[in-house]
């Protein structure tokens, strides 16, 4: 396994108390494997991206248990400076918004070259053919010339593919893209998903693909997991999950996005809220959301179960939901 | 001392809200804007509005609690200087000229033989006066002209940006000599009107910017597709939104006030004697320093410790009202 | 709801530019952006019309519009006949009431110092003849039962609701006047997935209850059609293909409109490998300054010399003017053509459900 995270909990403390924001989250990548974290906000998909990389603020944020494995290593055992090496070299992230991501007072060319230097300690010219090279590589047109541009000088389209460029510069084993394309138009969206596809496949990169886009997941992923109040309801190769969820929260994703079929009707919907990570429901954080809940639920909280050897479902009714196709 | 009337009780509710680390918006929005259901009512059930935010803040703040006792109790003895000095200022005695401490005197004498306990205490209420009505004045003057420049824009507004860049190229102490040196007025109100005269275009400016951030939210917006008037708008939903850097931005100022205040006494262009004022007490004490240093310190003192509480003051009311710019 | 063929709003040749301007005190105009340019439309009694396009193609600068929130530099909106783009003071105000907006973040969109009760209550004390003084708070409640909220949350402060349930707030205010019609400008884009399905419900719901049009403006293709009768797909700063929504997305003739259909991910992981998709090089250009002849062809894969040349008219392509069936549609483009970029309803049937 490229990477494989084990139980991992996370919290942040807030004025109004403390917000669990990650509680015993546990995936894993393969090289050359996409897994998409799909949640909503608040689920915890890019607080446990963010650990991951080892980004997010201490305090407020708080790793309270868990490990992470990142080729054979607990990351989190790990002293900052050798982190520092893994970030760039080992693992990249791409973020949402390329353009707070990008620093707004250097041009592209500086900044993409800025990681030859410091991690392959390349002179300056040689680091600045190579941006030129990235470049073309993400397929920005005459990216000899525009290599001394500023960020707010490209479109969004563009400034996602430098971003793409900085993340794969290093050629890293591992990159996680959080929510890669929501900013960007739709006609924008298909070719930076396509050419991010692309290159992961040349390189044999592990992609963690965040996102809450259904639609996006099927079309690039292998494998997803679901996360709903910082843990993971279900987990599955993306064909059977579309087919037949094992969770009820999955079934309510799906059901919820409009079909040619129901037009004129109610769309279905998930009834309630997203849950306060303040408070957290106790039992299933789901129960009070979720149509099948029994009594159990509200008292038992169920663990991630065996479903079939690749997929899992903390649900205490996931047969019935399986097999339940409509209700 | 009288009581203060209102902070003990703020006091004894902050224990109840438990002892967690305080967290910034700008923290607290990394947690992936967590959605909840009706939340944050306060212990008892009320729903809190973001003012009240401000305040539960401060008053766990030592900073604030410090700096508000030490304004408290100066507002206390500029309203009432005999509570706790007898005596006139203004009734001295040469004989007893550069006395050190005596009974009825606790700081000793000055120059002229007043008594510099007294005379420090009824300082207080030139300062007060001078830095409360100043900051007042330009707060109102500032933010009604920015908050009209930035909200109606055009070329009244590209006027008022002019003037207020007219107005920070004169130095402050030099049109002080310049402007108050020609007036004869023995009160207070020919320095503070200086003071709201060079103080307004600070305040425009910020009042100007923040009625242009909020403008652009959707909820003016909404009032306009309303058909709400102008002036609705504009005290209903731009000034509350906008009106948090103007107040703390007056706060810090209040104390520079004070100061100059003081600076334009001692220059002799200020107040004049026979006013009290620690300004003039300190220009006055400053000839005799070697042999009658108390005379200096005490005065000189009082004004420090004003100025910096309002300051701090100003601090504590910042971190409240905008954890942004911590 | 079905919809009538009375118009209620009719928009025609709307334009908005934007000047750019150089200099400090004495402005000098060296350009302008041009983000709605020669919009028409219009909506009728009862029925949904769909706004799509990307971001800076104008559709919220039309919204704003027909809101008066921006005063157009050419063109007219008219209310049941009568002309009210130039109206002002109490005419203006009369005719506000009857065309109220939906704003799309619930989070700037509440003023954050106000109750829920203030909020809600505030078209009343604008427009006092539509509620008596002691009538307002009930009104308030009932509106806020209407769009499922606790009538009990009416002194609450925005912050103390998740976004969804602000969405609602927002969609109360809007109700309160009891207007004709509703300009949504993406309403659900900012909500979480699960809550997007509660508002459209919602929205569906007041539409019957109320009597209401609605122009809905997303850029969610698959919402969009879900909700409206018919669809008009902007590209920058005008309408370029409008129909009715199975003629839009099962007929599509315009080359914008099927690249942008054929975008869209489609949640069925079985579909990804026989999907047909036509991905357009290169961005949008700039609104200062847009390209001759056709504004679509500088992305266009069939652009041809008379693009460049000839301004392509919104009406129903000459192909097929013989013919009736979907297809015959205004489409603005020389060289349409029926393409069907989106899989048909029978193959479509493998989601859950």
């Amino acid at each position: 396994m490229l990477l494989e995270v084990r139980e991992l909990q996370v919290e942040f403390r807030t004025r109004d108390g403390v917000a669990h924001a990650v509680n015993g989250v546990s995936y894993a990548v393969d090289a050359g494997e996409t897994l998409a974290v799909l949640g909503e906000s608040g689920s915890g998909k890019s607080v446990t991206a963010q650990a991951v990389m080892g980004i997010f603020d201490m305090p407020p944020g708080r790793i309270t248990g868990g490990q992470i494995f990142f080729q054979g290593r607990d990351l989190l055992k790990l002293r900052e400076e050798e982190r520092r090496r893994i970030r760039g070299a080992g693992m990249a992230m791409i973020f949402q918004d390329a353009l707070s991501a990008l620093n707004p007072v250097l041009s592209v060319g500086d900044q993409l070259g800025e990681m030859f230097v410091v991690h392959r300690g390349m002179s300056k010219k040689d680091a600045r053919a190579r941006a030129v090279e990235l470049m073309e590589r993400v397929r920005i047109p005459a990216a000899a010339q525009r290599v001394r541009d500023y960020p707010h000088q490209f479109s969004g389209g563009m400034r996602q593919r430098i971003m793409i460029a900085m993340a794969l510069a290093l050629e890293p084993a591992l990159v996680i893209a959080d929510e890669p394309t929501t900013a960007l138009d739709v006609t924008v969206q298909a070719q930076v998903m396509d050419l991010l596809a692309e290159l992961q496949r040349e390189y044999r990169m592990g992609l963690i693909l965040i996102t809450h886009d259904l639609g996006v997941v099927a079309d690039v992923a292998d494998r997803i997991a679901v996360m709903y109040a910082g843990k993971i309801v279900e987990s599955a190769p993306v064909r059977d999950i579309y087919k037949a969820p094992a969770h009820p929260y999955t079934r309510g994703l799906l059901d919820s996005i409009p079909r040619l079929d129901q037009k004129g009707q109610e769309l279905y919907a998930i009834k309630g809220l997203p849950p306060n990570l303040l408070d957290i429901p106790p039992g299933c954080s789901f129960h009070p959301r979720c149509p099948m809940a029994q009594d159990v639920c509200r008292t038992d909280e169920p663990a991630l179960q065996e479903v079939s050897d690749v997929r899992g479902s903390a649900c205490h009714f996931w047969r019935e939901c399986l097999h339940d196709r409509d209700h | 001392m009288p009581e203060q009337p209102h902070e003990p009780e703020g006091a004894i509710a902050g224990t109840g809200m438990g002892a967690t680390m305080d967290l910034g918006a700008s923290e607290a929005a990394t947690l992936e804007r967590t959605p909840a259901g009706p939340r944050g009512t306060g212990p008892a059930g009320k729903p809190r509005s973001l003012w009240s935010d401000a305040w539960r803040d401060l008053r766990r703040n030592p900073v604030f609690l410090l700096s508000a006792l030490v304004i408290v109790f100066l507002v206390l003895i500029s309203l009432w200087p005999s509570a706790i000095a007898s005596g006139s200022p203004l009734q001295c005695d040469l004989a007893r000229a550069q006395d050190g401490a005596g009974p009825g005197a606790p700081f000793g004498y000055d120059g002229q033989g007043c008594n510099v306990y007294t005379r420090t205490v009824y300082g207080a209420r030139a300062s007060v006066t001078v830095g409360v009505l100043a900051t007042l004045g330009v707060a109102v003057t500032g933010s009604v002209l920015g908050a009209l420049a930035g909200y109606f824009g055009g070329v009244w507004d590209s006027v008022l940006s002019r003037i207020t860049d007219i107005f920070f190229a004169i130095p402050v102490l030099l049109g002080g000599l310049v402007l108050l040196s020609v007036v004869t007025s023995n009160t207070v109100w020919p320095v503070i009107g200086f003071m709201v005269l060079l103080g307004w275009p600070q305040v425009s400016r910020i009042a100007r910017g923040s009625v242009i951030t909020v403008k652009q939210n959707d909820y003016v917006q909404a009032a306009r597709a309303l058909g709400a008037s102008d002036s609705r708008i504009l005290l209903r939903h731009i000034a509350p939104n906008a009106v948090a850097p103007v107040i703390v931005v007056s706060t810090i100022a209040l104390g520079t006030y004070i100061a100059l205040e003081a600076t334009l006494s001692y220059l002799g262009v200020g107040l004049k004697p026979p006013s009290v004022s620690w300004g003039i007490d300190i220009s006055a004490a400053s000839p005799y320093v070697r042999n009658a240093p108390h005379a200096l310190l005490w005065p000189s003192g009082a004004l420090a410790v004003t100025v910096l509480a309002f300051i701090m003051l100003g601090d504590a009311v910042r971190d409240a009202l905008d954890p942004k710019l911590r | 709801m079905t919809a009538t063929t009375e118009p209620i709003l009719e928009v025609d040749g709307l334009v908005k530019h934007y000047p750019l301007t150089q200099g400090i005190l004495f402005k000098k105009q060296i350009g302008a952006v041009k983000a709605v340019d020669g919009v028409d439309f219009t909506l009728y009694k009862g029925e949904t019309l769909g706004i799509v396009g990307e971001s800076g193609c104008g559709k919220s600068t039309v919204a704003k519009m027909l809101c008066h929130l921006e005063r157009p530099t050419a063109g007219v909106i008219r209310f049941k006949g009568e002309d009210i783009t130039r109206l002002s003071g109490r005419a203006l105000k009369a005719v506000r009431r009857n065309i109220q907006m939906v704003f799309q973040d619930p989070y700037t969109s509440l003023n954050p110092r106000m109750t829920v009760g203030d909020i809600v209550g505030e078209p009343y004390e604008i427009h006092p003849e539509v509620a008596p003084k002691g009538d307002r708070r009930r009104r308030v409640q009932e509106l806020l039962d209407v769009v499922g909220l606790n009538p009990e949350y009416i002194s609450r402060y925005p912050h103390q609701f998740s976004g969804g349930q602000r969405q609602r707030i927002g969609i109360a205010r809007g109700l309160a006047l009891r207007p004709e019609v509703i300009v949504a400008d993406e309403p659900v884009s900012a909500l979480d997935v699960s809550v997007q399905a509660q508002v459209i419900n919602l929205l569906d719901r007041l539409q019957s209850e109320f009597d209401l049009s609605y122009v809905f403006i997303a850029h969610d293709l698959s919402i969009v059609r879900h909700i409206s009768d018919r669809v008009g797909v902007m590209y920058l700063g005008r309408i370029v293909e409008t129909g009715r929504d199975a003629e839009i997305y099962d007929h599509p003739t315009h080359p914008y409109t099927q690249a942008l259909l054929s975008a869209v991910p489609v949640p069925d992981p079985e579909a990804r490998d026989h999907r047909e998709r036509i991905i357009l090089t290169g961005d949008v250009p700039s609104p200062t300054d847009i390209p001759s002849g056709c504004r679509f062809r500088t992305r266009c894969w069939k652009a041809q010399e008379r693009c460049v040349r000839e301004v392509p008219a919104l009406a129903v392509p000459d192909v097929f003017r013989a013919v009736s069936g979907p297809a015959a549609h205004d489409s603005a483009c020389h060289f349409a053509e029926e393409r069907q970029v989106v899989p048909a309803e029978g193959e479509h049937g493998n989601g859950p459900g």
